[in-house]
């Protein structure tokens, strides 16, 4: 895409742009992100919900510089994944054949969503914070970092939900996105509705470190927000060539 | 002339290029996620998670530890279910927000009530569910944390006060400057009523006994027949407010 150069200075221009940069911020961090991701031993295998306190209490000792670093690296850059979700809300708005309420719907879902992500990594890094503690507490600060990190799905599904009703309502001549977004977001949203049972199983593929809970889960929500990165920075480029700014 | 006409149907029309004859069908989707989501909630919080009636606070550590033991199942349960259904909560209050937009209030308002709302959503349903569940995942958790999880959870699920009173604060003053009658002004009043008792109910955090505790007839009982005919209310007028708003068309900006 090239912004034409009678254009470089209308406002219309400047809102293409600072969608592309919203992009790019939550590009940078899912990056950094998944070297977060990567460096939590406690996901290396993810930890059992079966460990005894002793044993949760001597991962956060032998583990403390890893799970600080992580976890650190999770509070900074988690919510700046953000921004991605803010341009959908944006480009939702452009949908031309609606009232826009799935917009307001979804961009409350979302402040909602966040603000749980922004708590888990909490507990974790306060489990680590001080490795002589409680074995009790520390595996209480550990039950309630996962049970949050993983269970409380809710807000994906309502966001979700609300994305893909949005696509299958945008029927004008110039739907911003293809209607596989609304497949892919349901998608999404089935494959990571079961991980509401960690709250209660001990084991088996529904709890916190199952095959469903935590890889399906994690795995689903990472290949949406890659997926949407494109399909999102598709719209914001034909918002572009539609307002007659770029070729 | 047109923009008269707009103003007083409380939006403005889509944009005009050729498309598909307008449909209202996006916003009775979103409607009914209303009703049907607090009447999942009703049910959930009170026949299966048991904190509607609450349990009392003046109980020993060994009863709350046997009060967390005799309803484990069903707490269990409630809470995965809350795990899914939230989401509810915020697609509900989007909506409300949606409708206060359509007001000639000015759009400060509508965004003041979903952000209260929005964070409102994790000290007021989320942490609940997440303490209760984490003292029922482990039944030989240490009693006294166990016992501290049951304050937690409820303190924080009725002691929650501030981001719903300011939530009702903004639905009251969006109506009573709104002209285009999305809701009747007497709900702003109504309102009003609701951050009485949400400034009663600071009495739960210093009374663990009697009429003003978080199992109280003034701290909880009456703040919850006012807030059930409140959201009676809303749910009703956001149904009138549905089918008064012309097809095709959206708040302005």
């Amino acid at each position: 895409m090239q912004i034409l150069a009678e254009a470089e200075e209308l406002p219309k221009t400047t809102n293409i742009r600072t969608q592309l940069v919203a992009l790019w911020i939550a590009a940078v961090s899912a990056l950094i992100l998944l070297i977060a991701y990567l460096a939590f031993p406690g996901f290396w295998p993810p930890m059992s919900p079966r460990l005894t306190a002793e044993d949760v209490a001597g991962f956060y000792r032998n583990h403390t510089a890893w799970i600080r670093f992580s976890m650190v690296t999770f509070n900074l850059c988690g919510i700046m994944l953000l921004p991605l979700f803010c341009v959908v809300v944006v480009q939702m708005k452009r949908m031309a054949t609606q009232s826009q309420v799935f917009a307001y719907c979804y961009l409350s879902a979302v402040v909602s969503g966040a603000t749980l992500f922004a708590l888990a990594d909490i507990f974790f890094a306060v489990a680590a914070f001080r490795p002589g503690r409680d074995p009790d507490l520390v595996m209480l600060l550990n039950d309630l970092g996962w049970m949050v990190f993983i269970a409380p799905v809710g807000m994906i599904v309502a966001q979700n939900l609300m994305l893909a009703l949005a696509v299958y309502h945008d029927n004008g001549p110039t739907p911003v996105f293809p209607r596989w977004v609304g497949h892919l977001s349901l998608l999404t949203m089935f494959a990571m509705l079961p991980s509401a049972c960690a709250m209660v199983m001990t084991g088996g593929p529904l709890a916190w470190d199952g095959a469903i809970s935590f890889w399906l889960r994690n795995g689903a929500f990472a290949t949406f927000v890659i997926v949407m990165f494109f399909a999102v920075r598709g719209a914001v480029r034909r918002q572009a060539r539609e307002e007659g700014i770029a070729r | 002339m047109s923009a008269t006409v707009v103003a007083a149907s409380g939006g403005e029309p889509v944009g005009t290029e050729p498309r598909a004859p307008a449909s209202k069908r996006d916003l009775w989707i979103v409607f009914w996620i209303f009703p049907t989501f607090f009447g999942l909630f009703g049910v959930i919080f009170v026949l299966l998670a048991r904190v509607i009636p609450p349990p009392r606070p003046d109980v020993t550590t060994d009863q709350k530890v046997q009060w967390f033991a005799s309803h484990a199942t069903t707490i269990q349960i409630g809470f995965a279910a809350v795990c899914v259904v939230f989401g509810g909560a915020a697609i509900a209050n989007g909506y409300v927000a949606y409708q206060m937009k359509r007001m000639t209030s000015g759009p400060t308002f509508a965004y003041a009530y979903m952000g209260a709302m929005a964070v409102g959503t994790l000290p007021g349903l989320l942490l609940v569910a997440l303490c209760f569940s984490a003292a029922t995942f482990r039944p030989d958790r240490e009693p006294r944390i166990s016992a501290m999880l049951y304050d937690l959870g409820m303190l924080s699920f009725n002691g929650s006060l501030g981001c719903f009173a300011t939530g009702y604060l903004a639905f009251a003053i969006a109506i009573l400057y709104d002209k285009n009658q999305i809701f009747p002004k007497w709900l702003a009043y109504v309102s009003i009523w609701q951050i009485v008792t949400e400034v009663i109910a600071t009495q739960m955090w210093v009374s663990s006994a009697g009429p003003y505790a978080w199992n109280g007839s003034i701290a909880f009982w009456l703040a919850v027949i006012v807030f059930g005919f409140w959201l009676n209310c809303q749910g009703i007028f956001l149904k009138f407010a549905t089918d008064r708003q012309p097809a095709g068309s959206r708040p302005a900006d």
